[in-house]
């Protein structure tokens, strides 16, 4: 995503939720910005917090927008369901300016969201959150046996494999063909 | 709740297998050809791997090992105690299991290598394996069997730190490796002769057994001591009962120590060396050489290194244990 994208959204943002804010009072007045998801619900979230995201932080750090101008222009990631947004938005207020403890109690545990979460996590380049996500991916696994690994982690088999690949040839070949009758349709 | 992991792009695949312990990447490449596949993508973790029985093949990572047991009991089938997983090897067959977890986890170096009487047939084909791939053995240890068949092999192989035998080579035996590794440590070295010392370029060279004479060593050391001998060396210890009080090592009769200042302790890495004699090379290179006579009859010289090299007074320090 560029800034150019971000500048341009037409998306009429919706009244801003504002996350919880860090306990420690900043020193000096800080910037806001404004992120959205799917569902178009806009989340303010303070610099500080968003310095979690690489991707985020490198989108605004050369922007210098006004407050009016941020909230005119809320980043849009439509790739993002709106709540697995929330989740991401929520953590990175809770460790604004910290770092994340080994034993952090206060990340998401939704596990019915995880996949969700850690494709979110991974394209917003947050490092710690990612790391955390993808050990509770991990962990989902330990000690269980291969069986159970593949119901868990929605392994498909061999012969399942197979079956895919064949159904995908075929469709290629259909589609291949499709193409040709087209192309030889628009020379008749 | 289950979680479609293959979906994942591959980086964050890689991202999970890092965080995963190999029992459970190994139990992952036993779901499907395409999990094993997928297994390949652990990225850049470190895993070399261990042989030495039949029984086990061991994966090391991070300081950890991890050992996959023969079993064919099927109810013991990946039940984990401890760092060790029992699991039925592929054919039955421990080199069938190396090959399997060397390509599964995309290990590119085997940390050590034992041939022994009980795993002969098994070390076999996975030497002619690692020598056919060229792959590098850090360490290779040749136990106190009666085979020699092993010595084709032992030539080929890409040893490169280590090198230990046990075994009772005939006397006339030369040791050729395609390259010398760091370090060798032959017991009943009997067969290894003031001819071949010469040659060896190892760091740390160990003789326990040797026939090697006063003569012998004094030929070596001379040679140490001219200008770009040995660049190498920094350890040589030899014990035998050839080494005696007849005639000179360095222009001294053994026993060789520190009679001036008998407390001196040179120590570098887990090596030391008390009350030796400082010996200069050409080049201003210091070593120290101590001979001592008794039972077992040990040469030890250590040479100095700057970056490392520790010289102590250990009479300061019982000064020191006295004061308090």
């Amino acid at each position: 995503m560029s800034s150019t994208e971000q500048g341009t959204s037409s998306a009429a943002p919706a009244e801003p939720t504002t996350a919880p804010e860090s306990a420690a009072a900043p020193e000096v007045p800080e910037s806001f910005y404004y992120v959205h998801g799917k569902d178009k619900v806009v989340h303010k979230v303070s610099a500080g917090a968003l310095q979690h995201s690489a991707l985020i932080h490198g989108m605004i750090s050369n922007l210098g927008y006004t407050e009016e101008q941020a909230k005119a222009n809320p980043f849009p990631f439509e790739n993002i369901d709106g709540d697995i947004l929330q989740m991401v938005v929520d953590w990175c207020n809770q460790h604004k300016g910290k770092p994340t403890p080994p034993e952090d109690t206060n990340l998401p545990k939704q596990k019915e969201k995880l996949f969700d979460l850690v494709l979110a996590v991974n394209y917003l380049e947050i490092k710690e959150l990612l790391t955390y996500c993808c050990k509770q991916v991990a962990m989902m696994v330990k000690g269980k046996s291969p069986e159970e690994i593949r119901e868990i982690w929605m392994i498909p088999t061999d012969a399942e494999d197979e079956a895919a690949e064949k159904e995908a040839k075929k469709r290629a070949g259909k589609e291949a063909a499709g193409e040709t009758a087209a192309a030889a349709g628009d020379a008749k | 709740m289950p979680i479609a992991l293959l979906k994942f792009p591959s980086d964050l695949l890689r991202e999970v297998f890092k965080l995963c312990e190999p029992f459970e990447l190994y139990k992952l490449s036993k779901c499907s050809k395409r999990a094993q596949r997928s297994k390949k993508l652990g990225g850049p973790k470190n895993w070399k791997i261990r042989f030495s029985s039949r029984r086990h093949v061991i994966i090391c990572v991070d300081d950890s090992n991890y050992s996959f047991e023969q079993t064919k009991n099927p109810n013991e089938y990946f039940k984990i105690e401890y760092s060790r997983m029992c699991i039925e090897f592929p054919n039955g067959e421990a080199v069938d299991m190396f090959v399997y977890l060397l390509e599964t986890f995309g290990i590119r170096t085997v940390e050590s290598l034992g041939c022994d009487y009980g795993n002969f047939h098994d070390f076999s084909k996975i030497a002619r394996f690692l020598i056919g791939r060229n792959m590098e053995i850090e360490s290779f240890w040749i136990g106190a069997m009666k085979y020699d068949a092993f010595m084709p092999l032992m030539n080929q192989m890409n040893i490169t730190k280590d090198f230990t035998s046990f075994f009772k080579f005939p006397s006339d035996f030369r040791l050729q490796l395609t390259k010398y590794p760091n370090k060798i440590c032959i017991y009943y070295s009997f067969w290894y002769n003031i001819g071949q010392l010469l040659e060896c370029t190892c760091v740390r060279i160990e003789l326990l057994g040797s026939k090697m004479r006063n003569r012998d060593l004094n030929v070596f050391l001379k040679k140490w001591k001219k200008r770009g001998t040995f660049p190498n060396l920094r350890l040589l210890k030899v014990d035998g009962n050839n080494i005696d009080d007849r005639s000179p090592i360095l222009g001294s009769k053994p026993p060789i120590k520190n009679v001036d200042n008998p407390t001196i302790r040179v120590s570098f890495g887990n090596e030391e060396i008390d009350d030796a004699i400082r010996v200069m090379k050409a080049d201003g290179t210091v070593g120290w050489l101590n001979v001592k006579l008794g039972d077992v009859p040990t040469l030890k010289f250590l040479v100095a290194n700057p970056t490392d090299t520790v010289v102590k007074d250990l009479a300061e320090d019982e000064d020191l244990e006295d004061d308090w």
